[in-house]
């Protein structure tokens, strides 16, 4: 590696940074972390917030298993992986052998470690993807188990609460499937990742 | 209270029935305002332009023609935001002191200092849309910006409501900049004249017979595009609707 | 990099005969305006968040040095490569190096301004290596050749027949399509591939976390997990300035972001990238380009506070009828017009006067940079360096004089000679003129109101007489 070359440039910038800083250190004290607004981690309070970033709340009646609510919602699947030990789908997770496996999954089966209700996001890490990173972020449709005792209120709460912020390497809030308005403004679900992102309460 | 009265450069050579009409309208209100014969210009054209040091000598000459005054009053927005914020290019003697804090806008003046509410003299049978120059909104704060989602609020229109048979037309984009931004108005001369058109249109079309603003300056450009692009729109200074202009 | 004054007037003044284009570009960006306007209308602790989010802005660039080696020292704990440039040239150097170390050809890339900003593309590709940007509107930017008009969404100039006619090029579309979901999904099949294949992924990164060593990423498309996920080798580019202290204060940033720049609660992805892939590898080059500079400068090292959510570019009503291109700079609108001038102050010496200086920017800001003051300040800084017109700066110097001298102006108003002894008079009238191209002047009057006070006040201070309003 060329660290001669960086540690000068690392030099550099902070003798730089050290010497010419405009702003004084005393002048501007670290503020304490602030929560504001509204914390309800209600479950109502989280679908509404997902039907609005374009995600789907599967319903799902008293005793209905998971997989036949997935099996209503996607008539036409053909994959469908799984990394959850409650849907036995086509394929498991650990199972896929490359990328491009995991390129022709119709439907990929997760469990997040929580959601937020807020943004009526969810929170994946390798630890619910079995370090399956991307394959997650190439099948069709993502469907999402959670928890409605793993709700947080909002971004604050999240951050300050939830320590897998702190010890995940990789950590995904998704709030609704991908999405683009980078043709003429045109609001297109589905971008480039998951076509559709839906969840279920379990 | 003894008031000088500053009347920009080009209301004084291009409106100056707006001086007039805010004159006769201090005097009716029991004031006694003067109008010092030396005045010239605030400086704002140089120090927007980048050269401050040359408003210097003009913004002193402002100094030296209005110290003597208890508060200096302009019908004028965007002159009262430079003398107030931006008189800084000569040494912040007293007097540039005295100056820079009671030199006022005039609506600010009736609205804030003398708190006139009633004008009983004035009426005026128009649905009008009322121009809020950046200046005042944004420097003065005489009105809610929308983009800080604030309550609602305008000293414009307060005093506007005591006049008998006005009503107002509201616009798409109420605060939207209308391009004149002083010497911006030539150097970027097709955006900006794009930019007067789109907001005489956006009054227009939401009903309004009259523009009313604080500033003259934003309304002479806005006129001049309306004219050129033949939108069927007049212009009024609120000075003078407040002092009883019938049109 | 050549040094002429970029032409920002005459390149907005050929935007605005482009009707169509000119009208759905003032209307996208106002409608993203006034989507940010709702979403701060359902927070009432809006005004709060921004107060939080400039102090802890200010407080993390007081004490950069600090957190830039408390973010070192966690990252490179978690296993993750960190990396020094000063310049754009430097981070070149480092990616190629990467690259040749590991053997790699093809770059996936997600989003970044900054490797725009340090021209990483243009020092790759000849030297073999391919850059596919995966984002959709930098994508469709790329293939055109031009930089990002917007730094939330770089091809917002273009109307779908543009992308159209630009697809059926590369991607064999048709040529006429007119359904955005069509070209999108054409996007979509494109990516997948290179995607799959390239060996090399790249993103940029909206914060960096000094207590955890984490980078942060906020992205709607997807693209940027898949390029950051899919190769072996990720590398991240990120400004020193991105930092801010802690993790519990990342709330305060996400929750402005994007509802800032499009009126969306959240980025559909919010990624937190603190250790590389099990079996991969993870380096963050920090580049510094010119902003250690500026955080020396008293009166503009806050515009390093800006987090880049563009809301100050949707609000601009010169940036919104002029077009991202004609700025030509990697940013445009308010914050390009106070930020490229310390790149280099005669190049992009126009753009702080590109500006009513209507203040709506300084506003709208989610960090509360005082960007309509720094455009304010500098015009000095220009004028003072004589980076402003010749004609312009002896016409101020005239209208100065004149000004403070009374009687001399009352004469020039007149219509009496006054001597221009700086100025030739064609360089004057040209001046002037341009206020008449598209504009009536104002009418002619009978007297101002000096002789009329003169008259009817000062000369009439015997009797008591009422005037007439003049109708
Ligand atoms: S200057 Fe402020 S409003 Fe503009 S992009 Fe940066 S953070 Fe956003």
């Amino acid at each position: 590696m060329s660290d001669g070359m960086n540690m000068t440039a690392r030099d550099a910038i902070f003798a730089k940074l050290r010497e010419h800083k405009s702003p004084q250190e005393d002048a501007y004290p670290l503020p304490p972390v602030a929560v504001f607004g509204d914390c309800d981690a209600s479950p109502e309070r989280f679908a509404k917030n997902l039907a609005q970033m374009g995600g789907k709340l599967l319903p799902r009646k008293p005793g209905e298993s998971i997989a036949h609510v997935i099996d209503a919602a996607f008539p036409a699947r053909q994959n469908l992986c799984t990394a959850v030990p409650e849907v036995e789908g086509t394929l498991r997770i650990e199972d896929l052998e490359d990328h491009y496996q995991a390129n022709k999954v119709d439907v990929m089966v997760v469990r997040a470690a929580f959601g937020i209700a807020e943004v009526g996001g969810i929170f994946l890490s390798e630890v619910e993807l079995k370090e399956h990173l991307a394959d997650v972020h190439l099948a069709q449709h993502l469907v999402v188990l959670l928890s409605q005792a793993e709700l947080t209120g909002n971004m604050h709460t999240a951050y300050r609460d939830r320590s897998e912020f702190k010890t995940a390497g990789y950590g995904v809030v998704m709030s609704g499937p991908s999405a683009t308005a980078d043709i003429q403004g045109v609001l297109i679900r589905g971008a480039q990742g998951v076509r559709s992102l839906s969840v279920i309460w379990d | 209270m003894k008031i000088g009265l500053f009347i920009p450069c080009y209301i004084d050579a291009f409106y100056p029935k707006t001086g007039i009409a805010t004159l006769e309208l201090l005097e009716k209100l029991g004031q006694n305002a003067e109008y010092p014969m030396d005045q010239t210009c605030c400086g704002q054209p140089m120090a927007n332009s980048g050269c401050s040091p040359d408003a210097k000598m003009t913004e002193e000459l402002f100094v030296r023609n209005f110290a003597k005054y208890d508060v200096i009053v302009a019908p004028s927005g965007s002159c009262v935001h430079h003398v107030r914020d931006h008189f800084d290019a000569m040494e912040q003697t007293a007097d540039v002191r005295h100056v820079r804090q009671n030199t006022y806008e005039l609506v600010e003046f009736l609205h804030d200092v003398l708190k006139v509410r009633d004008f009983p003299w004035a009426e005026f049978p128009h649905r009008v849309g009322l121009h809020n120059s950046c200046a005042t909104l944004r420097s003065l704060r005489t009105a809610s910006m929308s983009e800080l989602g604030e309550p609602f609020f305008s000293k414009p229109k307060t005093l506007l409501s005591a006049v008998k048979g006005i009503s107002f037309a509201t616009p798409k984009r109420p605060d939207e900049c209308c391009g004149f931004g002083g010497t911006y108005s030539v150097t970027e001369e097709a955006v900006s004249a794009k930019m007067g058109l789109d907001k005489v249109t956006d009054h227009h079309e939401a009903g309004a017979e009259y523009i009313v603003s604080a500033d003259t300056s934003c309304m002479m450009h806005q006129q001049g595009c309306a004219e050129r692009n033949g939108v069927p729109i007049r212009f009024i200074h609120i000075a003078e609707i407040l002092n009883g202009a019938k049109a | 990099m050549s040094n002429k004054p970029i032409p920002h007037a005459k390149s907005a003044a050929e935007w605005i005969e482009k009707e169509d284009h000119y009208t759905f570009h003032d209307e996208r960006l106002w409608d993203m305006r006034q989507k940010r306007d709702e979403q701060m209308h359902l927070l009432p602790e809006w005004q709060d968040l921004r107060e939080q989010a400039s102090r802890l802005k200010e407080h993390t660039l007081a004490h950069l040095p600090h957190y830039l080696e408390q973010f070192e020292e966690n990252a490179r704990r978690n296993g993750i490569h960190v990396h020094w440039a000063r310049d754009g040239a430097e981070h070149n150097r480092i990616v190629e190096s990467l690259l040749k170390k590991h053997n790699k050809t093809s770059i996936i890339k997600s989003k970044s301004m900054i490797t725009d900003e340090c021209e990483m593309r243009e020092y790759l590709e000849p030297r073999g290596y391919s850059v596919t940007e995966t984002d959709l509107g930098e994508r469709i930017q790329q293939l055109d050749g031009q930089m990002p008009s917007h730094v939330v969404v770089p091809a917002v100039q273009k109307l779908t027949g543009d992308v159209a006619q630009l697809f059926a090029k590369y991607y064999d579309t048709d040529p006429a399509s007119d359904d955005p979901h069509e070209l999108a999904e054409a996007q979509r099949i494109a990516a997948r591939p290179a995607l799959l294949t390239g060996d090399t992924g790249m993103t940029g990164g909206n914060f960096l976390v000094a207590e955890t060593g984490t980078f942060v990423v906020c992205t709607n498309e997807g693209n940027a997990d898949l390029s950051a996920n899919l190769p072996d080798l990720h590398i991240a580019t990120l400004g020193i300035e991105r930092l801010i202290p802690r993790m519990a204060d990342l709330g305060v940033f996400i929750r402005l972001l994007s509802r800032s720049a499009l009126g969306s609660p959240i980025t559909q992805y919010t990624t937190h990238f603190r250790k590389p892939k099990k079996g991969g590898e993870m380096h963050v080059i920090l580049v510094d380009n010119g902003r250690s500079d500026r955080l020396a400068m008293d009166d503009f090292w806050s515009s390093l506070k800006c987090i880049r959510c563009g809301a100050c570019m949707n609000t601009c009503p010169v940036y919104r009828r002029s077009g991202g291109q004609s700025y030509g700079a990697v940013y445009s609108g308010p914050i390009g017009a106070i930020i490229d001038p310390t790149f280099n102050a005669k190049k992009f010496s126009t753009l702080p006067f590109a500006s009513t200086m209507n203040g709506s920017c300084t506003n709208v800001c989610p960090v509360k940079i005082n960007i309509h003051d720094q455009l304010y300040k500098w015009r000095q800084v220009l004028a003072e360096r004589h980076e402003i017109p010749f004609v312009k700066r002896a016409l101020m110097k005239m209208a100065g004089r004149l000004l403070a001298q009374p009687a001399l102006y009352r004469l020039s108003i007149s219509g009496a000679e006054v001597a221009l002894k700086t100025v030739p008079r064609f360089a004057l009238y040209n001046y002037f003129n341009q206020w008449g191209k598209h504009r009536e002047l104002p009418h002619p009057v009978k007297e101002t109101f000096h002789s009329w006070y003169k008259k009817n006040r000062l000369n009439k201070e015997k009797g008591a007489e009422k005037e007439e309003t003049e109708a």
